[in-house]
This record gives structure tokens, sequence and C-alpha cells, in this order.
């Protein structure tokens, strides 16, 4: 049950962030578009709290505010440079999906769709070849699982023996588009075992189940050196880009994970201590957020 | 010494030196999967690496550009010094991503946190009757986009000096060697000392007009040089070696003499390394220059197949004369 409060908790503190970067966004305080995570947090954090960085590292996509928080990244430099300051990871230089925080074992995130996954096989490599025993973890989309990038990652990683795991979050849209059309109904858990991959799905609706394979998985990586693959069925709540109104969203609705975790650790009996870690992240997440909007933007030219 | 064996020397004594470098690339072993003797790589440059070093660092990837150039993107993120090899420039468009958005962009987009000491050998060039998409010159694409260093050997020394000076760089390196060069024999210092990346030669000295030309071109301008000196024209011969970034206060100290400038170069007619040479040199010294700059390239077309149609396309030292003479002729 400790567990699952804590995956509660670090999965609450992300909702809490994206949600006021939201809030920010609306209110003009950031640079361009932004791509939250919200609904993909029980998976997120349940991979990510089985590895520790910088020995692990982990790659992510152009919607990986959550991922670099559940490493441990700094929140006050993610959002600091989300919003474009001086006091973000890299001064304002790279933004919301560029986000660079090795020394937490998040690597980079990423503006092109799927190139981050052979990014991770390089710091697999540089694991095996330095002996460390650490592993790495690239997150991905199904909007990316039909990119070469991926495919002939998932390859390389089999051929030269990475110590990787693939993480695919299928969201059942690759922005407006849907999954099953743009792979032509594949089931892309068995496309992932004929490369040779050791294979497990997760229900994003299920922490407890996430916790499970995620140990099991990078158990595996970390003792094997071997790859292998999770795909997760996971909702997405807001939208390819926060503030997106197009019509297609009105057909994929979806329930969302937070409140089932919620309602579950309620009738179990916890809900005061689940409310407070709510309130506790919530609290944390609005002092970080107040850190980050105090930081001035850099002033032209200084960055260069 | 050879430039294939100075780089094969080279790759020796940094593998030697460094364990944090490893070097990856499509048969660059030989025969991986099988019982045979290793190949040492399609030029020769990597034989004898893997049987002295090992096959954990010296690396067969399958032909997937992508993954193996992002791997090794990701090795260099987090501590290794990759040296990758892509067997011909040619086969960059397959990989680009990796190398104009990752290794280009990584440095700078960690506010200088990471470095990129990944150096990316590739070949380049026409002239063996390797057809259209194993024969080009894509050094001036490469060095448009910010973020990566682009060089360009010459001589055995140049190519085995600049690639330890790219494996000691925190920058992303392109090194493109020339397939018609790799049995060229100069004289090297047995220690092949690193040469400085951003800073060109001067190859042969005169005042009439300056030339500047890259890898194979400088060899085809050395040519061009001789001859003409037989008849008492003064040419300054420049080799800037690496071009990006481009040592442009050599190329401005010739013009200072001679007024006259000639680019020769094997990339395109369009957008290339010649047209980036010519509007530097104006825009940053109108005042050095007597006539218009000239560039002598292949014609913007693919590299032909058949024998007669390649050697006219190619550049030869015959063309050069006649550019110059033309030059001269004008004023």
């Amino acid at each position: 049950m400790k567990q699952l409060l804590d995956l509660y908790a670090k999965a609450s503190f992300i909702r809490a962030f994206e949600l006021h970067i939201a809030v920010a966004s609306e209110a003009g305080h950031v640079p361009g578009l932004v791509h939250l995570c919200s609904g993909a947090e029980l998976v997120e954090v349940a991979v990510c709290s089985m590895l520790s960085g910088p020995k692990d590292q982990v790659t992510g996509s152009h919607r990986s505010h959550g991922i670099a928080l559940a490493m441990g990244a700094d929140p006050v430099a993610v959002a600091a440079e989300i919003l474009g300051r001086v006091g973000g990871l890299s001064k304002a230089r790279g933004g919301t999906q560029h986000l660079i925080a090795p020394e937490s074992g998040f690597l980079a995130s990423n503006g092109i769709v799927g190139a981050q996954v052979p990014l991770a096989a390089g710091a697999a490599l540089t694991a095996k070849t330095k002996g460390t025993e650490g592993i790495a973890v690239t997150f991905f989309g199904d909007g990316a699982a039909n990119q070469g990038a991926v495919l002939e990652t998932m390859n390389l990683a089999v051929a030269l023996e990475l110590p990787l795991l693939f993480v695919l979050e299928n969201n059942g849209l690759g922005q407006s588009t849907s999954a099953s059309y743009a792979s032509g109904d594949a089931d892309l858990l068995v496309r992932a075992e004929s490369f040779g991959l050791k294979t497990a799905a997760v229900d994003g609706y299920d922490g407890e189940g996430a916790l499970k394979v995620a140990a099991e998985l990078v158990e595996f990586v970390r003792s094997t050196g071997r790859p292998a693959f999770i795909e997760a069925s996971v909702p997405r709540l807001s939208g390819h880009y926060f503030g997106e109104k197009a019509d297609y969203l009105a057909h994929h609705l979806a329930d969302d994970p937070l409140t089932d975790l919620a309602e579950k650790l309620d009738t179990e009996a916890c809900s005061a201590v689940r409310a407070e870690a709510e309130k506790a992240a919530q609290d944390a997440v609005t002092e970080a957020l107040n850190m980050a909007e105090a930081c001035p933007a850099p002033s032209s030219g200084a960055t260069l | 010494m050879t430039i294939s064996t100075a780089l094969n020397r080279a790759h020796h004594q940094l593998l030697k030196t460094d364990p944090s470098i490893i070097v990856l690339g499509e048969d660059i072993v030989g025969g991986a999967g099988l019982d045979g003797k290793e190949l040492g790589g399609v030029f020769g440059v990597t034989a004898g690496l893997a049987a002295r070093f090992g096959k954990d660092r010296i690396i067969d990837t399958p032909i997937s550009e992508t993954a193996f150039v992002g791997m090794a993107v990701g090795a260099a993120m987090t501590g290794l010094k990759p040296i990758v090899e892509v067997m011909f420039c040619d086969f960059i468009g397959v990989c680009f991503d990796q190398i104009s958005n990752q290794a280009a962009k990584t440095r700078y987009l960690s506010n200088d946190k990471i470095d990129m000491s990944l150096v990316i050998r590739t070949t380049m060039g026409a002239g063996d009757g390797s057809g259209a998409m194993h024969s080009q010159s894509l050094h001036g694409m490469l060095a448009g986009v910010p973020g990566l260093i682009v060089v360009c050997p010459s001589t055995p020394a140049d190519a085995a000096g600049l690639l330890k000076a790219a494996v000691a760089s925190p920058h992303p390196v392109v090194m493109l060697e020339h397939k018609g060069l790799y049995e060229d024999e100069a004289a090297v210092d047995d220690t092949l000392p690193a040469v400085q990346i951003g800073k060109g030669r001067n190859v042969r000295e005169g005042d009439d007009v300056t030339v500047v030309a890259i890898s194979a071109m400088e060899k085809v301008c050395e040519k061009a040089v001789e001859q003409l000196a037989t008849r008492g024209i003064g040419v300054d011969l420049i080799d800037p070696r690496t071009v990006q970034p481009l040592d442009m206060e050599t190329i401005f100290a010739s013009l200072e003499k001679t007024g006259r400038l000639l680019v020769v170069d094997e990339g395109p007619l369009f957008g290339g390394f010649a047209d980036q040479v010519i509007s530097a040199a104006v825009t940053g010294g109108h005042h050095l220059l007597r006539t218009a700059p000239q560039k002598l390239t292949p014609p913007q077309s693919p590299v032909p197949y058949g024998r007669l149609l390649e050697a006219d396309w190619l550049l030869d030292a015959g063309k050069v004369i006649n550019k110059i003479d033309e030059m001269l002729y004008q004023g």
C-alpha cells in the first residue's frame, strides 16, 4: 500500500505541475505550445521509480515534463525552462521539448518524433561499455511506433545486446491520427516480440500492475543486459497540445487514471493519507511554479 | 605513408590512449557473425583494431544508419567518444535527423552541459565509377548546419591530425575523406600530431591569383599550379582543411597579395562551399578584390556513371588552368 500511495503522490505532483503549466500557457507565459502528459503519470512514475539516475538514463518525446520530474529533475528548473527563463535547465535555450537533466537520469526529450529512441541506445551502450550496471529507458508514443528510428533501434538493441527498455505509451492517437489507422491495426506488442524483444503489456489505469511489470522488466534488462519492451495503454487527457480545440477530441474522451487510483486507495481506508499526499504535492508544485515564474527571462543575446 | 595508413595508425594511437573511445559502423571489422578474417573496413582504415582492442569497442553494426548514428550521439552524451563510420556521405540522407538535429544541437540545447565528442567519418568524391549515390561531395551542405564542424583533409598528416583534433573537440565533427586520396603518399611525423580545427594551410605561394581548394580538388590544383609556374604565373594555393569554421584570415591575407580569388570545389555549383567562400570574401574583403571572384565546380547535375561522362563532369588540372588564364586575361 505504501508503494501505491507513493505512486499516487508522485503522479499527483506531475498532474498538478501540468495544470499549473496549462494556466501559465493560457496566461501567455509560455513561448510556444506545450504537450502535457496528463493521463500517463501512473505508467511514467511506475517505470521511473524502478530507476536510479544518473546511473540509469531516460529519454522521452516532446511530451516529457512528467518523465523528467519522475526521474527527479528539479521542478523549478523544469518549469523555468518551459517558461523560457534563466533559471531553466538550459537557461531557456531548449524549452518544453528539449528538457535535458542527465544529472538526474533524464538524458533528453526531443522535438523529432522517435528521435529520442536511438539516443537511449547510446546511453545503454555507454553503460555496457563502462560496465556501470546502469540501463537506459526510452519512452515514446504510438505516433513514433512507425518511425524508422524506433524500428531500427529495436533491431539494433537486440543485435548488439543493449540494456535498453522501450516503453511505448499508446494513447491511441498520433496527433489527430488514430493508432490503429497508422499501424494498419497491427498489434504493436506482437510486432516488438517479432524483433526478439521480451515484452509485456501494462494497463495505464492499473497502478499496481504498472509497478509490477515495470519492476519485472527493469530487473530483466539490468540482470541480462538485454533489451525489453513495454506497451502501456494510457489516455491522453489534454489534447495533442494544451488548448487544442478540434472536433476529433470529442470522440476520444477517457476516464482519469488518477481518479481511479484515488478511489481504490480511499476504499482501502487510507483516504486521509491519500488526501494529505495530494495536498502536499499541490503545495510543492505551487511553490516551485512561483519560484520559476519569479526567474527573469534571459535578456536578448544572453544565450548566444 | 598513405592517408589510409595514417588514419589507421591514428585510430590505434587514440584507442590505446583513451578507453572512452569506441569505433562503430558497417563492416568496419567485417565478417561479423561469420568465422572469416577481419576486413578492416572498405578502405582499410579500421584494419586490425578489433583484434587489438576487442569487439566491445570496435563494433560492427547492422545497416541502420539512423539507429547507429543516433546510438553514437547518445553514447557521446553519456561519456563515450565514438568515432562513427558512415561508409559514403551519400548515406547521410538516411540519418540526417540524427546528425542535423541530435548531434548538432544537443550541446547548445543543454546550455553546454553536455559535450558532443562525436566524430563521424565518411567518404566523398567522384572519379571511381561509383555512380550518383556513392560519389557526392556534401561538405557544403553539412557545413550549413549550425553546430557541426566539417573537415576535409587532403594529406596523410592532415587526415590523422584532424581526426585527433576531432576526437578532442567538445563539438560534433564530420570528417569527409576523399575516396580517390586514400592511397596518396606523403611524409608524416611518426607521432601524427593533432591539426588545429579551423586553421588553413598555404600549400603554394604566389602573387597572381589566390586559389582555395580542399580535399582532392587541392591535389588537382597543385598540378595546375605547377604547370602555371612554368609560364611564370604565381598561384597562392590555400587548403582551408576545415570547411566549418572557415579560416577566412588566411584567405584574406592571400587576397591582400593577389587581389584575385578562384574557388575550386567538387561540391555543387549552387549553394555549396565555393559560394560560401566567395560570399565571405566579398562581404568581408571587397576592398581586397581587383576582379570579380570566380568559382569552378562540376555542373549542377548528379554524378554520371559512364567513364567519359564522369570524366567530363569532374574537374581536372586543365580546367583549372583554363579558368585561371581566363581570369588573368580579363584583368
